[in-house]
């Protein structure tokens, strides 16, 4: 009955519905600070939406490649840009952190559209997972109660958000002109067209393209990765071991220094 | 000659990428938090990133993949090496604040005052703090009485 | 050995001491208490080697009679060349290529010279192993001597005018560190000091001479010397040249020049304008002062003089002036010295005055007088020595005391040293058989044939035609007042030639028998004073004075055997006058036209000792046995005494007319120097001061703003690159 009914719906309504659905479940099902009838209802209630937006995500799921691939980019990259300017406005520092996780979560949606499954990932296992984390937990440590004076005021506001902007206006002529006179920018050199002509694989953007969208795209990632760039790894690597080293260095020598004004905190 | 129109996509991605960028550097230059400095920054690595993945796609190259791999490996770095660098000077200022090092402008000039701030409205939020390490944690007795279950 | 080639014992002579002065400072931590090793040892190998040269050349030269006119002799060994430019790098009229050859000569004067300084040198090394035992710069007292036996061995051995002037600054820098030996002590850095600018002043009129000579002759060689071109240039005192009756500037020019040497001298050999140097140089050791007085640095001015004979003989004017200067030098300094009462500033009188004789003696521009003043510079040597190092032992066994007025009666005490002293003093006041008496009658017989030519002509009566008629037409050349005012009009006269009559050398002579008085007075004043009455001992001295350690009495001893017997010995038998008139600047025709047979002249002998015994005969009169409180002569001077106890207020005179206005100078110039130039410099800073004091409200301690700018400025960057792209 309902599976006959669903056809009718668009796809995109199913997926509005299924999000909304999604969302006041789990705000009906997180505590509240209510008690007696009103909580055990709103269990209820929320479960029952949670059932049904996972329905309508299961109904979805053959019809969503019909959904516009710039949709979803639209969706993304506006969830990053939104939370990537409640980052940089934000008064408290730990909101910001929080905003930044989010923009994390659009960028990541972006590279996913854009053809970077494996780097959408790594953004949020690295920067959210690991990260992100660090600052919260220095955050912690290092925040005084309440709202820091700094925290309410900016240097030069206008002069930074001007400069910002003309930055922005100035990127912006410049991708703008690129999608007008291709050939200005995005012409293959000479030598390297060369070169290309004489590679037998070709991917969908002419000979000696690769395809970035294969289904291995990881596994070929990887192999580019260990391949052409294995030195750069290697540096990268000891890049990480000097970063980890240095960061114990200055703590160790800081901890002399810190030490008169741990005692003054502690005895307050 | 071998010329491919870019892909609407790409464009956008790479607009998305200069918004980022803009706006992280926004913030690089207003916020006066050390923290919010830092996660403004990383914002702009984010915009970077971005940019150089589209060209990726619009290339049909890995370079730009490789790139961003690597970005993230000395973001990694950064951040451990910066945050330190902020802990140490919020140890010695007790602030997080960039305008603490005024001190080391040059002689004679000005201190840069922050005007009078309005009181704040409203109550602001509390955040869980952590105990700095090596400082045995001040115990509210009565607190502890209060709670009922542990 | 063989003779004709005497180049290594020549170079062998100077570079002997520096190889121990080198030593020495190389390693005189390692020798501790032996550091006189290297000194004695190599200045003693210098003197040996000086006297092996001394009698190859004595052997070169006989043969050769007094009569006869003196053939030169002279080798030149050329080490090698210093300094060369092409006549093409030159610019003038008419460029001559210019070469400084290093190159050492030998002759009678320089072999002469060599042997005293060597001689006098090792003695003095000797005496200072007793006299500066246990001070802490030993090893430098002992390298510094070593290096003034080199500087002035190589300046009497130079064969180049530049040579010359550099060792002559190098004796002068070596008195300098001499004087200033014990430099913690004020008055020794001063002093040093002293001696080191006023000196200066004597070298600037050498380094002037010098380059008038090269604009002049061409060539600062004293020898003739072969051209890259295979010509002949002849040098200054070369064979060539002296063959030459009018070789030599005469005139304005050549008045300058010698006028130039006189005041290079008067510097060196402390005459009159720039002796003040030599009385403060007493602040040095006394070995030091030993070796300045008699063997070192005085004589520079004597041996240039001779040297340049021909060149002064050309400027009658100016070589009078020599006398002059030399016969008041020693009038106005044996007056001062008469009332003196410290022991070594007697003795420091008594050099100027000394040298003054041989100035007045060099200035009659006869061999007679050239070799008398060499004769006298030879045994006042011995003698100077010997007085300066018994003042030394009188100085070391009274603690260091030198007032005579506190101790008398040593003779008692030290023997040796009095005797020793005596005979110096007997040999300085001229007292026959002694040395001085001998050189000093040559010196005034010299003056004495300027004065009264015609009496002194026929005074040898038993001459050879040709040089009996030789010498009185040089005397009657100078003397007839037709044949001066010839001179005075020539083109090649100077106004100053007027100077020279025979009424100027009279004066002379008169002034130089006073002083003869005078310094017998004021050395046997000394004698009695220090030596003879009730025996007093300063405090100073403790109980332990006593004579000095063999190592001071041994050199007193073999210098006053020399004081004794030189005289005699070298006058009797005319060797030293003999071999002299060999060297090549006595041969010049105006001098060897003046050579006369060596006479004993009983007048001059007769007034000479009258005026000795006069001045002994006042000093025992004053100060024979008695203390300092007894019919002292000088206290019947009246004002006079204060005038000359004050040094004829030299000192005074310059620091007034000097001293005083340089300092003024001084001020302004530091005046200006302070508000003027740096003020100059303060505003060159303060326009970058300026405008950093805008640029430096950027530096705002808040690193945002720096971003902020560095953000602009990319900006402004990436727009102008845009604006260009869009086109």
């Amino acid at each position: 009955m309902i599976a006959s009914l669903l056809p009718s719906i668009s796809p995109g309504t199913l997926l509005a519905g299924g999000v909304t659905a999604t969302a006041a479940s789990l705000w009906m099902l997180l505590p509240r600070g209510r008690s007696g009838r009103a909580e055990r209802s709103s269990r209820w209630l929320g479960g029952l939406l949670g059932l049904a937006a996972l329905a309508a995500f299961i109904a979805l799921g053959r019809r969503l490649g019909s959904v516009g691939e710039d949709t979803i980019f639209l969706v993304v990259a506006l969830v990053a840009v939104v939370s990537g300017a409640a980052t940089v406005v934000s008064r408290s520092p730990v909101y910001a952190a929080i905003w930044f996780a989010m923009a994390l979560a659009g960028v990541s949606g972006v590279l996913l559209v854009l053809g970077g499954q494996f780097l959408g990932v790594a953004t949020i296992v690295v920067y959210a997972g690991a990260i992100l984390v660090m600052f919260l937990f220095v955050l912690m440590l290092a925040q005084p109660a309440g709202l820091a004076p700094y925290d309410r005021v900016s240097n030069e506001p206008l002069l930074a958000a001007v400069a910002g902007a003309v930055l922005l206006g100035i990127l912006s002529l410049s991708i703008g002109r690129l999608a007008a006179d291709p050939a200005s920018c995005c012409a293959v050199p000479a030598t390297k067209a060369a070169l290309l002509a004489t590679d037998p694989g070709a991917g969908p953007n002419g000979p000696g393209t690769v395809d970035l969208l294969a289904a291995d795209h990881v596994a070929r990632l990887g192999g580019e990765l260990f391949g052409r760039h294995l030195l750069a790894v290697e540096v990268a690597g000891v890049l990480l071991l000097v970063a980890l080293v240095g960061s114990i260095a200055i703590v160790s020598r800081g901890a002399a220094d810190d030490e008169a004004t741990d005692s003054r905190r502690a005895t307050p | 000659m071998n010329v491919v129109t870019p892909a609407p996509l790409v464009v956008d991605g790479l607009l998305v990428g200069a918004i980022l960028f803009a706006l992280g550097l926004v913030g690089l230059l207003a916020r006066r938090n050390l923290i919010v400095m830092f996660l403004c920054a990383e914002l702009m690595l984010q915009g970077i990133s971005l940019s150089l993945v589209a060209w990726s796609r619009h290339h049909g190259d890995w370079g730009g993949h490789v790139l961003v791999i690597f970005v993230l490996t000395v973001a990694a770095c950064e951040a451990a090496v910066a945050l330190v660098f902020v802990l140490q000077a919020f140890a010695r200022t007790g602030r997080l604040d960039s305008a603490a090092w005024q001190s080391l402008r040059e002689a004679n000039l000005p201190r840069i005052v922050d005007r009078e701030l309005p009181a704040t409205d409203a109550v602001p939020p509390r955040f869980p703090r952590l105990t700095p390490a090596g400082v045995a944690p001040a115990t509210d007795e009565d607190a502890l009485l209060e709670r009922e279950q542990v | 050995m063989n003779f004709s080639d005497p180049s290594t014992l020549l170079v062998l002579v100077p570079l002997v001491p520096l190889a121990a002065a080198v030593l020495t400072v190389a390693l005189g931590r390692v020798l501790g208490r032996r550091s006189w090793l290297p000194a004695v040892a190599g200045i003693g190998a210098a003197f040996v080697c000086a006297v092996m040269l001394l009698s190859g050349m004595a052997r070169e030269v006989t043969g050769v009679g007094h009569d006869q006119p003196a053939r030169p002799v002279e080798f030149v060994t050329t080490l090698w060349e210093w300094a060369g430019v092409d006549a093409a790098g030159m610019s003038g009229a008419a460029p001559q290529a210019f070469s400084i050859p290093v190159s050492l000569r030998l002759d009678p004067l320089t072999a002469t010279l060599l042997v005293i300084i060597t001689g006098v040198g090792l003695l003095v090394a000797i005496y200072s192993i007793g006299y500066m035992h246990g001070d802490p710069g030993e090893p430098r007292f002992f390298a510094l001597v070593s290096a003034f036996v080199f500087s002035m061995s190589m300046l009497v051995a130079a064969s180049n005018f530049l040579l010359v002037y550099v060792f002559w600054e190098a004796v002068g820098a070596c008195s300098y560190l001499l004087i200033g030996f014990w430099f913690s002590k004020s008055a020794a850095a001063q002093a040093a000091k002293k001696a080191f600018l006023v000196n200066r002043v004597g070298d600037f009129g050498l380094a002037v001479a010098t380059f008038l000579l090269w604009m002049t002759y061409g060539t600062l060689n004293f020898h003739d010397s072969v051209a890259a071109d295979g010509t002949l240039v002849p040098g200054i005192l070369g064979a060539t040249r002296l063959a030459d009756a009018s070789a030599y500037a005469g005139g304005a020019v050549g008045t300058a020049i010698c006028l130039l040497f006189l005041l290079a001298a008067c510097g060196k050999s402390a005459q009159l304008p720039l002796h003040v140097w030599l009385p403060d140089a007493m602040e040095g050791p006394t070995p030091a002062s030993s070796l300045i007085h008699a063997a070192t640095m005085v004589t520079a001015g004597i041996y240039l003089v001779a040297r340049t004979a021909p060149l002064f003989v050309a400027c009658p004017g100016a070589l009078t002036l020599v006398s002059i200067v030399g016969a008041t030098t020693a009038l106005v300094a044996a007056l001062i010295g008469t009332v003196q009462n410290d022991l070594k500033r007697v003795l420091a009188y008594s050099t100027i005055s000394q040298l003054g004789y041989m100035f007045a003696s060099l200035g009659t521009g006869t061999l007679l007088g050239f070799t008398a003043a060499i004769f006298h510079l030879v045994t006042h040597a011995f003698f100077k020595a010997l007085l300066f190092m018994g003042a030394g032992s009188v100085m070391h066994a009274m603690g260091g005391v030198i007032d005579m007025r506190r101790f008398g009666g040593l003779r008692r005490i030290m023997p040796v040293t009095a005797a020793t002293f005596l005979a110096g003093a007997l040999a300085l006041a001229g007292v026959a058989p002694f040395a001085g008496f001998f050189s000093k009658d040559e010196i005034l017989a010299a003056l004495h044939s300027r004065g009264w030519a015609d009496a002194h002509a026929d005074h040898h009566e038993g001459l050879p035609a040709d040089g009996h008629a030789a010498a009185a037409a040089v005397f009657r050349l100078v003397s007839s007042p037709t044949d001066a005012a010839r001179i005075s009009a020539g083109p090649r006269a100077s106004t100053l030639d007027a100077l020279d009559t025979p009424a100027t050398f009279r004066l002379l002579f008169w002034m130089s028998l006073v002083t003869a008085a005078l310094t017998a007075f004021y050395t046997f004043r000394a004698v009695f004073m220090t030596f003879t009455g009730p025996t007093r001992v300063p405090e100073e001295a403790g109980h332990h004075a006593h004579e000095s350690p063999p190592s001071m009495t041994v050199p007193l001893a073999i210098l006053a055997v020399l004081s004794a017997v030189s005289g005699w010995w070298l006058f009797s038998t005319h060797s030293l006058a003999t071999f002299l008139a060999a060297t090549p600047s006595f041969t010049a025709p105006a001098v060897a036209a003046s050579a006369t047979p060596a006479v004993f002249h009983w007048d001059l002998a007769i007034q000479g000792t009258l005026a000795a015994a006069l001045g002994i005969v006042v000093a025992a009169l004053g100060h024979l046995g008695r203390r300092s409180d007894g019919p002292q002569p000088e206290r019947f001077l009246g004002p006079l005494a204060t005038l000359f106890a004050n040094r004829m207020y030299f000192d005074q005179v310059y620091a007034a007319l000097i001293v005083k206005p340089l300092q003024v100078i001084a001020l302004i110039a530091a005046f200006v120097d302070r508000h003027l130039v740096d003020g100059l410099v303060d505003l060159v800073a303060r326009v970058p001061l300026g405008l950093g004091g805008v640029v430096r409200h950027l530096q705002s301690g808040i690193v945002q703003r720096y971003a902020l700018a560095g953000v602009i400025g990319a900006l402004l960057i990436v727009l102008a690159v845009v604006a260009r792209a869009m086109g």
